[in-house]
Order: structure tokens, then C-alpha cells, then sequence
């Protein structure tokens, strides 16, 4: 099952290095990541795209949670063949 | 869904400012100002050229503020390797709940301290590392002594912050003791480029980082109450059950919620077992104490946990030493309740049916109103009278008769002097097992252990630094001859600061655990850990560093007589214990085996067939 993640997180040095580490750590993989700055210069919106079990996601998500970085984690998962194309558009 | 950012940092309760508030102070001074002001006594460190203005400023201070007695007021105590300071650190911060601090320099002083800090990190212990890094001109340049800190410790560490612009110094260092103690605790490491010790800033005196998304996460879990109806939940289980078991782990002790837990089990007559971390969060001599379950748990307290109809998880998280197979831990429980500060950690490993994120005191508390209040007075005496039965019929024992001298018996002896008061700290192994099950742990903080990391090498140092938080108390490391060889620079490190430290070495020429494995999975073939060939005279060892009273015993008749003296001795004492080199610990429960299939061994009397005749190499580890 694909999962997508929208974490905002502060934007500090290091910050998404602890987001990739902790999913490497975890032995979750990364699919797609991207990230950028929001309106706001102190927030990064990053966006990943993860496969795996509904309980890793859950845990991946409550384990991200902890980061000192993170403001908020909000999820999609997509079931079976639903996956469609998503585009990301920066607003800035 | 952005969030807004507080741009300025939120200002702590209105207080007088601080004394220093509005002076040009360095950066090196700053951070030796931020110890004083949250409270740190002693700090551990290992000098190098990039940590420098930092350990200037301490000799500074310590020169300008000396005591009365004319002793320093922060000492910087100086190990044999930046590892022993984290370790020294970290028992400091066991044995006090304290933040422990370690200053060390860039590059191989930051990455001799990684050990340490994943050690604190799994063991959820607060700490503080301050490091030295290469100037922010030079970072990124391959510079001499330049490690990448902040990315290694970044895998290991519940935070790392690496200050690249000094104005932001004294905020992240508050901020890093805040993060360090609050919530679940861990170690903190700030990384300090060398130029931002040396810049001169402003002190503020209050300011903090923001860090907006873990303080609300923070205050939304210190200020969820158990709601009535949650409460309800539970007693109406509790009202049906008739085999409680109350599952404590380190949570307790973190948590500083032991006295709620007595006051929990003895209200409504729940037994307790701890796992290692949660040993002296329950009084093991207390009735309704079971001692330590887990792989090397007591058969009663595995047997119990195999006969409960509701479990109740405190602050412990269904580890693979408690619950090798988590389908088959617990096969009775109708109901199993957990309660932990961290959500992360409920459910992970096996599902609940009643759980409660939040600190632990305040949730015991809570369930013991609403019971109180409602007058539960739930009848467990058929399941007492059941574990009584146990606890006499599958007690802990060993070869008593043998002509070697057995290492449990070495505990038992030291046990009769201390009856659960000396702080203990062991390495890691068979000697490990055989401290956790035959000593008494009557009160927190009196076990300090590597718990989840399982780091040979941990007893020596971290004895070191309890020592520091408790100068009156009577520290020992119980050792074994692999373990302290990690550490063996350390022995020099007690005598140099004149420490009463005991030390005893349980000498079985090995690495007695992995052997026991060797000999139970892998026919008896020891590989790489048979020490018979090792020409090291410890007691040799110790009297070149200054130590005391040395003995090394090797004679089960004087035994006791032995032990009186050592512990008697007013300072530093050493002492080296000859084992029988076959002792193994039992109970156990082995890799991938439920409780069910634990082998009691040879002195232990088990209540079914053991497995061990199935005993197959497993990946389990």
C-alpha cells in the first residue's frame, strides 16, 4: 500500500537528514521525497511517498512525530490501482 | 495548515531577570553559565584544541568561585577516553535523574561518544554533550580533527543542534536541557564551531529556541488526564479479572512514580514485575513483588506472566528480552492495559486493549482516586496464594555444593551487607543477569544498567559518576573480566579523583554469555571468546592505579570473610572473583521461545517439559 506523508517541519540544518535517517533507521523505504520552503522562510514542507503495511505507517508516523523538528505530520494512503498522478505546486 | 512561527522565543513565567541579563559575555563563558544556571555540579570531559575556550571558561569559573572548603563548585573530571566520560555521564544521570553533562573536543573525541549517547538514547536517559567543532569557516572542509557531528549523532540522539550562528548559542543550549529531561528523556548533543566560542554576544539570560511543534506535543501529552470514563474502563476489567499482573518498566523510574506504583499494587493487591530497567521501581523484597521477568526473569515471575488474565504495562515497551515471540507473551491476558509518555511505543510491539498516553505518576494517581472513590476492593487472594506457591516451589538457585566458587553466591554475600541500598552497576553479560536476579532493589535509582544497548564496558565509568551524584553512597560495579577490559583505562580515573568506589570482577576467562550461547545453539564451539591465553593480572592492574585493598579470591571457604573486608574498606577496593568458568544463568527463556518454553536448568525446578532439546539456531539474536 502507498502512503503519502505532508510533514512540515522547521527549517533547520538537519532537519530533513532526521527525517530521512529516521525512515532509513526504521527500515521504511523512501519512494519520493521532496521538500521546500513554505511562504513562510522558517517552514519546509516536505512530501514522501512510502510503501508498506498500514501498522508501519502508523509507526513511522508516531516515530516522526517525536522529531524535534516536526510541526505536523498529515497522511493519504491510496488503496490498490487508485494511485493518480499528483502534481506539487509551490505557491511562494 | 502552516503553521505560524513565534519569532521571538516564548518567554519562560515572569521571573526576576537574570543577574548576568545584558553583559557581553564569550560564547565559551555563556555555555559555562547555562551549566551553572540548570544545575550541573560535575561535568566529564576530555580536552582536545576545538572544545579549548570552553574548558578555559571552566577552569575560570571554578578558579573565581571556589568553595569554603576550597573545593571547586563544576569540576571537570578527565577519563581515559571521551567513551568513559559519556559513560560517566549517563551514570550520573541513572543515579540522580539529572542531566548528565560530557564536554569533548571535534572529530575523535565527538565520535568516541557515540557510544554512550545511543546507549542514553535507548535506555532513556537525559543527557547533555557539548562538542567542540572545527570553525564554521572551516566545516565541510575536511578540516583537521572535522567530523560531521551533527549527522552521525543525528541517528543516535533524541536532538542534535550544531550552532553555526553564535547569536543563537545561549537559546539552544537552554533549550538542549529542556529537550534532554522533558517527555521521554534522552541525550542532547550541541555541536559548537570553535569561532562561536569565542564570539562575545549579549547575554539574554531566558531565551530559548522555539521549537513550537515539540512543546505542544509536550504539553498536549503532560496535560491528558485519564478521563472517568477511561477510569471506568479499567476497573470494570480490573472487577473481571482474577490474575493481575502489573508489567513495570524503566518508565517507572523516569517517570519518579515508584511510590505511586506501591501505592497502586498494595491498594487493589496487584503483584508487580519489573523488567531489567524497572529493577528498584518496585521493592523486590516487598510480598507482591515477583523480581525480574524476561529472558533471564525469575521462573515465577515468567510463569506468572504466563498464567495472568490482565496485564498492566508501565512505562515498559514489550522489548524482545520480555516478549521474544509477542503472540505467545502473556497467552492468558484477557485484557492488557498500557500506560507510557511516549505513543509511540503503544501498541508497537503488541496490541492493548486499554491504553493511556501521558506521565505515569499522575495517571497512577488518577486510577487510584477513581478506585478509591468507588471502593474497589477487588479479591485477588487465590492468585497470591497461587504465586506464593510459585515463588516457593521455582526459586532462584544454583550449585550450592560445588567446590568452585559459584558467582551467584558473590552476589548473595554482598547482598547480606547491602540488603538493596548500594547503587549498583554492572557491565554486560552473564554477571549482568546474575546482579539483576540475586541482588534486592528496594528503591530507584540504585541500578544502573545498559539496558537495551547491552554496552560491555558501561559499569566502570557509569559507577564513576554515580559515585559524583551520590559521594556518600556505596557505589560498586559488579564486573566481568570482558566487560571491564573495555574500559580498564577508568581504574586509573577513581583513584586519581580518590573515589570509595568498589569494584568486583566476576573472572570466569571469558565471554561467558556468548559462550553459554555457543554451548547451547552452537555445539559448544567458542568462537573468539575463550580468554585463557590473556596473561592480565587484574590485581596486578589495579595496584598499579593506586587502588587500596586489592584481593584476588579464589576460595569458596573465604568467601565470606572476603566479602566483609572489601566492602569494609573505607576507600577505592578491588576485588577479583576466580567463577566456575561453566556457571550459567538461568532462568531462560531462549531467542524466539515463548515462556513456555524456558529452560529453568539444572538447579531451578521447572513446572513443564523444556524445550531445550528443540533448541535450534535461530535468527532471533
Amino acid at each position: 500500500m502507498k502512503h503519502t506523508l505532508f510533514i512540515l517541519l522547521q527549517n533547520e540544518s538537519g532537519a530533513l537528514l532526521r527525517v530521512a535517517g529516521l525512515f532509513a533507521a526504521r527500515h521504511c523505504n523512501i519512494d519520493t521525497l521532496t521538500v521546500a520552503t513554505t511562504h513562510d522562510p522558517a517552514i519546509s514542507q516536505l512530501t514522501l511517498v512510502m510503501h508498506g503495511s498500514a501498522a508501519l505507517l502508523e509507526q513511522v508516523v508516531r516515530q516522526t512525530r517525536k522529531l524535534v523538528d516536526v510541526l505536523d505530520v498529515n497522511t493519504l494512503s491510496l488503496v490498490g490501482d487508485e494511485q493518480r498522478p499528483m502534481a506539487l505546486a509551490s505557491s511562494a | 495548515m502552516n503553521l505560524p512561527l513565534p519569532t521571538a522565543a516564548p518567554s519562560p513565567a515572569p521571573e526576576a531577570p537574570h543577574p548576568r541579563a545584558g553583559e557581553q559575555l564569550s560564547g565559551a563563558d555563556i555555555v559555562v553559565q547555562i551549566l551553572v544556571d540548570e544545575g550541573c555540579e560535575v561535568l566529564f570531559g576530555y580536552s582536545g584544541g576545538a572544545i579549548l575556550p570552553v574548558y578555559d571558561a571552566i577552569f575560570r569559573h571554578n578558579a573565581q568561585h571556589l568553595r569554603a572548603d576550597g573545593s571547586e563548585p563544576m569540576p571537570l573530571i578527565v577519563p581515559a577516553n571521551e567513551q568513559g566520560a559519556g559513560f560517566m555521564a549517563a551514570g550520573l544521570a541513572r543515579a540522580s535523574g539529572k542531566v548528565g553533562v560530557a564536554v569533548v573536543t571535534s572529530g575523535p573525541g565527538a565520535t568516541n561518544l557515540v557510544t554512550p549517547i545511543r546507549d542514553a538514547m535507548a535506555d532513556s536517559v537525559p543527557m547533555l554533550a557539548i562538542c567542540g567543532q572545527v570553525p564554521t569557516s572551516a566545516l565541510g572542509s575536511d578540516a583537521f580533527q572535522e567530523a560531521p557531528v551533527a549527522n552521525i549523532m543525528a541517528s543516535c540522539a533524541k536532538h542534535v543542534f550544531l550552532v553555526t550562528e553564535a547569536e543563537q548559542l545561549e537559546a539552544t543550549l537552554r533549550t538542549a536541557f529542556e529537550i534532554a529531561r522533558s517527555g521521554r528523556p534522552g541525550p542532547v548533543v550541541v555541536d559548537i564551531p570553535k569561532n562561536v566560542q569565542n564570539a562575545m554576544l549579549r547575554f539574554d539570560g531566558a531565551c530559548r529556541l522555539p521549537i513550537p511543534g515539540y512543546r505542544a506535543r509536550l504539553r498536549a501529552t503532560a496535560q491528558a488526564q485519564l478521563g472517568d470514563d477511561a477510569c471506568a474502563r479499567f476497573f470494570t476489567a480490573l472487577a473481571q479479572a482474577r490474575r493481575p499482573l502489573i508489567y513495570a518498566g524503566g518508565g517507572v523510574i523516569a517517570a519518579g512514580a515508584s511510590t505511586a506504583l506501591h501505592e497502586f499494587a498494595t491498594t487493589f493487591g496487584i503483584p508487580v514485575t519489573t523488567t531489567l530497567m524497572g529493577l528498584g521501581g518496585f521493592d523486590t523484597t516487598h510480598p507482591l513483588a515477583l523480581h525480574m521477568l524476561g529472558m533471564h526473569g525469575t521462573a515465577y515471575a515468567n510463569y506468572a506472566v504466563e498464567d495472568c488474565d490482565f496485564l498492566i504495562a508501565l512505562g515498559a515497551r514489550f522489548d524482545d528480552r520480555v516478549a521474544g515471540v509477542p503472540a505467545r507473551f502473556a497467552p492468558r491476558a484477557q485484557f492488557i492495559a498500557q500506560i507510557d509518555i511516549d505513543a509511540a511505543e503503544v501498541s508497537k510491539v503488541k496490541a492493548v486493549d486499554w491504553h493511556h498516553v501521558g506521565p505515569l505518576r499522575g495517571a497512577l494517581e488518577r486510577l487510584l482516586r477513581h478506585g478509591r472513590a468507588r471502593g474497589a476492593h477487588p479479591d485477588f487472594s487465590d492468585w497470591h496464594a497461587h504465586l506464593a506457591a510459585l515463588k516457593r516451589d521455582h526459586a532462584l538457585d544454583f550449585d550450592r555444593d560445588s567446590v568452585l566458587i559459584q558467582p551467584q553466591a558473590v552476589i548473595e554475600a554482598i547482598n547480606r551487607h547491602t540488603r538493596g541500598r548500594a547503587i549498583i552497576s554492572t557491565g554486560v553479560g552473564q554477571h549482568q543477569m546474575w546482579a539483576a536476579q540475586y541482588f534486592d532493589f528496594r528503591a530507584p535509582r540504585h541500578w544502573l544498567t545498559s539496558g537495551s544497548m547491552g554496552t560491555m564496558g558501561f559499569g566502570l565509568p557509569a559507577a564513576i559518576g554515580a559515585q559524583f551524584a551520590r559521594p556518600d553512597a556505596l557505589v560498586i560495579d559488579i564486573d566481568g573480566d570482558g566487560s571491564i577490559r573495555m574500559n580498564l583505562g577508568e581504574l586509573e580515573t577513581v583513584t586519581s579523583y580518590g573515589l570509595p568506589l568498589k569494584i568486583v570482577v566476576l573472572n570466569n576467562v571469558g565471554d561467558g554469555m556468548v559462550r553459554q550461547w555457543q554451548k547451547l545453539f552452537f555445539d559448544g564451539r567458542f568462537s573468539a571468546t575463550d580468554r585463557s591465553l590473556r596473561r592480565k593480572d587484574f590485581v596486578m592492574a589495579a595496584q598499579a592505579d593506586g587502588f587500596g585493598w586489592v584481593r584476588r579470591l579464589e576460595r569458596k571457604d573465604e568467601l565470606e570473610a572476603v566479602i566483609g573486608e572489601f566492602l569494609a574498606h573505607p576507600g577505592a577496593a578491588f576485588l577479583e572473583v576466580m567463577i566456575d568458568p561453566d556457571a550459567g544463568v538461568y532462568p531462560m527463556v531462549g531467542p524466539g521461545k515463548s515462556y513456555a518454553q524456558m529452560i529453568t536448568g539444572p538447579f531451578i525446578a521447572e513446572r513443564n517439559e523444556s524445550a531445550i532439546a528443540s533448541a535450534q539456531t535461530a535468527d532471533m539474536f
